[in-house]
């Protein structure tokens, strides 16, 4: 009954020992929370967290597992949440000072069916500001730090849950996917991380950054917990008409059953934009190995998607400039002080929102302006189409697409902040995908010689993330330790 | 059209944002780069392509049923607002 | 609609708001409906009117962070109706888009709605006025929201502020907007009656105007006779009944042409009615160029309406105004006008149609509504759901008038009593005496007492002055309070002239 939980475990384990009542919730919530107390403040991890809270949701879990309540697989395991997504009375703020303070009244679709599955919530995770950004750097609270290494970035948008799994603060964690913001963390910070097919997730009550493209997604330390977490969170939800009933759970065993017959496809084209000679040399390590697997390694073409970044920079701005009209100072959030309604609407959202933000919205609405329209907008959804149309092509041949998640491993702090353009071109991977609506998994592929990440990105058919998650699952099982542990994450650290 | 400080002063009316004047060069300089990144989105023929606004086009989402159900956030929803009088949002009067 | 109508004539002269001499009036009117959901059209709050303040909110017509849209099937269904009934083209796919700009009413800052790809192209609605039906083309009826409500008390302290209730923000409405083809204030007034009069039969909207479930705004142009370029045309809105509408199209137009005649130019812009007034004003807000930067609505996907729902909604679609009309005059034969006044609600057609089976009598029935039964209603402002006398009993009071059992005048009398008194009208009859008196003997005994206290008529009467005779005649009805046998009392008086 008392085995000391090691938090190095898998989620897995850690729920199938909280439900047999080897363990109790609390015991495994105590070690997390000691773990972030001592970190977090150094990683800036969370905008929200709460030790006592997330002890009292755990002492519940254990209370409804004493009452005979059956509960799933992720009963008692620590979760961490992005702060876009909305919490019943937990602040939520999206990193943005416009919505400092705000206690949303409701949860969101994800948030009520971890908690009835008896997840418990080590907090809200630092992110860019309304999700915008590739750094974390954009958070208008503090940026956060790459757990491998202090001085570079942990990647974004959703640094913080990337950071806080990869420092085990936190066992498993939600962030949202709009144009990398989960795979491009992922990678930075060693784990793995999910963007599911569009539609497989419910977006209600993650807080919009760009409709057609957002995509709530799992962190986890191995390809089974994702599914474990995946599988808790997917399917359709009366709630966002764009939810789909195609997405269904992964069946766990099915990851076991290697590669062979499955046919892999590398975008030579695409690559050819540049990438980091030791990504370079881990795609073709990881290639080699599950060619070695009993993989067809084939080449596929994606003409279009070197046009993904200017696509998706239109697209992504004008849907978030009509989001974020919303944060007008009327109904909630922060609003400047003024007796003229167009004044306080102006120095409010000029105030509120910060200097990225600000960008997207002009961009945004420029893009949408009347005689802008045709030129930027429509012709931005048109090329949309190309892309999805190269990924069906490729993917007719192939079961999935191997590449780089990033071109880069992690940057340093403050390196590419007065540069947007060059900041954006770091998403040329993880683009196309979200374009495409197709699900893409981050995996950690091996670290760099100077110990940085490295992760790779699978790109499959849509709802057809099993396939995605049994080809990393293979790579996982034979390549030894792909993972580890960073530095930072000292007391259970076990390299 | 190129972006000038103008321009960006009529975007930043039309998205009620303030931009103080000691900011114009830089959003000047920041958008015109961008603009002229996605300026190569021209050198694609997309004549005769759909354009896709929503990947899940064609798929049937069920309808809600016209039911009502009461939902119980209103005093956590006003107690939210900067500023109100009694039942009512209040904001600087509309002119 | 019907293809049965006669082609339109010319305008009539003299209409309020037609433009006098050489110009010709443009009017195009967009009017706004409320649909008659239960809940709001992307959410499941209440749509009731009157509530307390910011009580039928949710955190999606509040515009909280996070929400999404979903769209009420019942709204689309209505719509669908709708664009049926005025002979529009239902599109398979149609596709909401935001409009996007900022008022505290307008939680999201944008506005759900369409655009480019709207529910119903095309139509007609068919108007009657100067004795000629004219049909109104119809450009669009597409779906939407609608916003909240601000208002705007007195200031305190010289510090004015805005008020903002949110129980309207995502209500259902229809827009439906007509083609530049209404001609006078008289054409818009009557087309905004025949349009309310479909939605009200479609049972989709409730019609009224005061509390803004009918809305109207109106673009207004003049251009010399014969030209067929429009003129410059100006947007009036804030007029809060049908009266109004046409009034503001009347004061509109005869500005237009003053300011034309002067030698000036019409503006661009927008007015705003002042009803007491009389007045319509320019908006005191400095308006920015509007941009509303419509895009496709990402939260929700493109509207798919499959043919064979759309043709199980046209063959549940109920009776229409015109079709009733039709059918009164044909199965009833009472002549067009009737059947255009007792077809002015589906209550009142279905309480003629009883009545006129009851009675037997369809041309009587139709003038007793239309006279005595209209003119209680509208004296007591009620609506026939709420008329005292239910159509049974009217059908056996004109029965017994077409079967001449009583007088006209009698039924009068039994009408008054009917409409506070909740028995039949035999019984009645029976209980106040007021059966007709055509026996010899009571008709002998009237006329006694009629020629005693009339001895100077009655002596000229015997003396040849036949004319006097109806004086007599009419007195004896009156001492019989009506109730005495017109023919028989003649008889009764006659033979007791000569017996005295």
């Amino acid at each position: 009954m008392t085995k000391k939980p090691d938090p190095l475990e898998t989620a897995e384990s850690i729920g199938r020992a909280v439900r047999n009542r080897e363990r109790s919730a609390v015991e495994v919530a105590r070690v997390f929370v000691e773990r972030a107390e001592r970190s977090a403040p150094r990683l800036s991890t969370y905008l929200h967290r709460d030790g006592a809270r997330t002890l009292e949701m755990a002492a519940e879990v254990d209370r409804r597992l004493e009452s005979g309540e059956k509960l799933s697989p992720l009963a008692g395991v620590p979760i961490a949440l992005k702060d876009n997504l909305c919490t019943h009375g937990i602040p939520t703020t999206c990193g943005s000072r416009i919505l400092e303070g705000y206690l949303p009244p409701y949860d969101a679709h994800v948030v009520e069916r971890l908690r009835a599955a008896g997840a418990v919530f080590t907090g809200k995770t630092n992110c860019d500001e309304f999700a915008m950004g590739s750094s974390t750097e954009n958070s208008a609270y503090f940026p956060t730090r790459n757990p491998w290494d202090l001085d570079r970035v942990p990647g974004g948008s959703s640094g913080g849950s990337a950071a806080t799994v990869a420092a085990l603060e936190a066992s498993l964690a939600l962030g949202s996917d709009t144009g990398g913001s989960v795979r491009q963390p992922a990678a930075f910070c060693g784990v793995f991380g999910l963007k599911p097919t569009y539609g497989a997730v419910s977006r209600y009550g993650l807080v919009a950054f760009a409709s057609s493209l957002d995509q709530i997604g799992p962190f986890a330390r191995t390809a089974r917990d994702v599914a474990l977490l995946f599988n808790e969170i997917c399917g359709r939800d009366e709630r966002d008409m764009t939810s789909r009933s195609d997405a269904t759970p992964i069946d766990l065993e099915s990851l076991e059953r290697g590669v062979r017959g499955m046919k892999i496809g590398i975008p030579r084209d695409l690559l050819s934009v540049g990438v980091d000679p030791e990504i370079t040399a881990s795609l073709d390590r990881v290639t080699k190995k599950l060619s070695g697997e009993g993989a067809e390694i084939l080449d596929v073409t994606l003409p279009h998607a070197r046009y993904s970044i200017a696509t998706y920079y239109l697209i992504a701005p004008a849907e978030a400039s009509s989001n974020l009209a919303r944060y007008d100072g009327v109904r909630y959030g922060f609003r400047a002080k003024s007796d003229d309604l167009q004044t306080m609407y102006a120095s409010t959202r000029g105030k509120g929102f910060g200097r990225e933000v600000r960008r997207r919205i002009l961009l945004g609405t420029y893009a949408l302006s009347a005689g802008y329209y045709d030129a930027y907008y429509l012709r931005a959804m048109k090329v949309r189409t190309l892309v999805r149309r190269d990924f069906d092509q490729a993917l007719l041949r192939a079961d999935a697409i191997l590449l780089p998640t990033t071109p880069t491993p992690p940057f340093k702090l403050g390196e590419k902040v007065d540069d947007p353009l060059a900041m954006y071109l770091n998403d040329i991977f993880s683009i196309p995908a979200s374009l495409a609506g197709a699900p893409a998994l981050s995996f950690p592929s091996g670290r760099t010689r100077s110990n940085l990440p490295i992760g790779l990105q699978l790109v499959g058919r849509p709802f057809d993330e099993g396939t995605l998650l049994r080809i990393a699952r293979t790579w996982e099982k034979k390549s030894g330790d792909p993972l580890g542990v960073p530095p930072i994450a000292n007391g259970g650290a076990r390299t | 059209m190129p972006i000038d400080a103008k321009v960006v002063q009529q975007v930043a009316v039309l998205a009620r944002l303030q931009v103080e004047s000691s900011e114009e060069a830089r959003l000047v300089k920041e958008l015109t780069s961008i603009l002229s990144y996605v300026e190569q989105l021209q050198d694609l023929d997309v004549s005769g392509i759909e354009p896709t606004s929503q990947v899940g086009e064609g798929t049937k989402a069920p309808l809600r049923e016209d039911e009502v159900k009461p939902s119980n956030v209103r005093d956590e929803a006003l107690a939210q607002a900067p500023d109100r009088d009694g039942d009512y949002f209040r904001v600087p009067q509309v002119v | 609609m019907s293809a049965t109508r006669p082609a339109p004539e010319s305008p009539s002269k003299a209409e309020a708001g037609a433009a006098p001499g050489r110009y010709e009036t443009v009017v195009g009117l967009e009017v706004h409906a409320q649909l008659k959901t239960a809940s709001k059209i992307f959410c499941c709050c209440s749509t009731k009117f009157g509530a307390r303040p910011n009580t039928q909110v949710c955190p999606i017509c509040l515009g909280l962070p996070g929400v999404l849209p979903i769209l009420n099937e019942r709204a689309v269904r209505f719509a669908v109706m709708t664009g049926i009934a005025v002979g529009g083209t239902i599109a398979v796919r149609s596709v909401f888009a935001r409009k996007n700009y900022f008022y505290p009413d307008l939680p999201k800052g944008y506005q759900i709605s369409q655009y480019d790809r709207p529910l119903c192209s095309g139509g007609t609605v068919e108007i009657h006025v100067g004795g000629a039906w004219k049909r109104i083309g119809l450009v669009r009826i597409h779906l939407e929201e609608d916003a909240g409500k601000s208002l705007h008390p007195e200031g305190r302290q010289g510090v004015n502020t805005t008020l903002v209730d949110l129980n309207r923000s995502g209500v259902p409405l229809i827009e439906i907007v007509s083609e530049p083809e209404i001609r006078s204030g008289a054409e818009a007034y009557d087309y905004l009656i025949r349009l309310k009069q479909i939605l009200v039969y479609l049972d989709v909207c409730d019609g009224n105007m005061e509390e803004g479930s009918l809305r109207c705004d109106a673009n207004v142009s003049v251009r010399p006779r014969g030209q067929s370029v429009f003129g410059t045309k100006t947007e009036i809105k804030n007029m809060n009944s049908f009266r109004n509408v046409e009034r503001a199209i009347a004061f509109e137009t005869e500005r237009q042409i003053r300011l034309l005649e002067s030698g000036g130019r019409v503006v661009q812009e927008t007015l705003l009615w002042n009803a007491d007034k009389g007045k319509a004003e320019p908006m005191r807000s400095k308006e920015e160029a509007h941009d509303y930067r419509y895009f496709p609505e990402p939260d929700l996907l493109p509207l798919d309406l499959e043919p064979p729902w759309i043709e199980s909604v046209r063959s549940a679609l109920p009776e229409l105004p015109h079709q009733v009309r039709e059918r009164l005059t044909r199965d009833f034969g009472i002549p067009e006008y009737d059947a255009e006044v007792l077809t002015e609600t589906r209550a009142l057609a279905s309480y003629y149609e009883e009545v006129a089976r009851r009675s037997g009598s369809a041309k009587l029935a139709s003038n007793w509504i239309m006279t005595e039964v209209n003119g209680i209603r509208n004296k007591e402002g009620q609506s026939i759901e709420e008329f005292p006398i239910r159509p049974d009993r009217l059908g056996t009071l004109v029965r017994m008038i077409a079967e001449e059992r009583i007088s006209g005048k009698i039924g009068k009398q039994l009408f008054e009593m009917m409409l506070t008194r909740p028995e039949d009208p035999e019984a009645l009859v029976k209980s106040q005496g007021l059966l007709p008196i055509d026996d010899e003997a009571s008709l002998r005994a009237i006329a006694r007492e009629v020629i005693a206290a009339n001895p100077g008529p009655a002596a000229e009467v015997r003396a040849g002055k036949e004319r006097t005779f109806a004086f007599l005649v009419g007195q004896a009805m009156k001492q019989s309070r009506g109730r005495a046998h017109p023919e028989k009392i003649q008889d009764a008086l006659k033979k007791e002239l000569e017996a005295t």
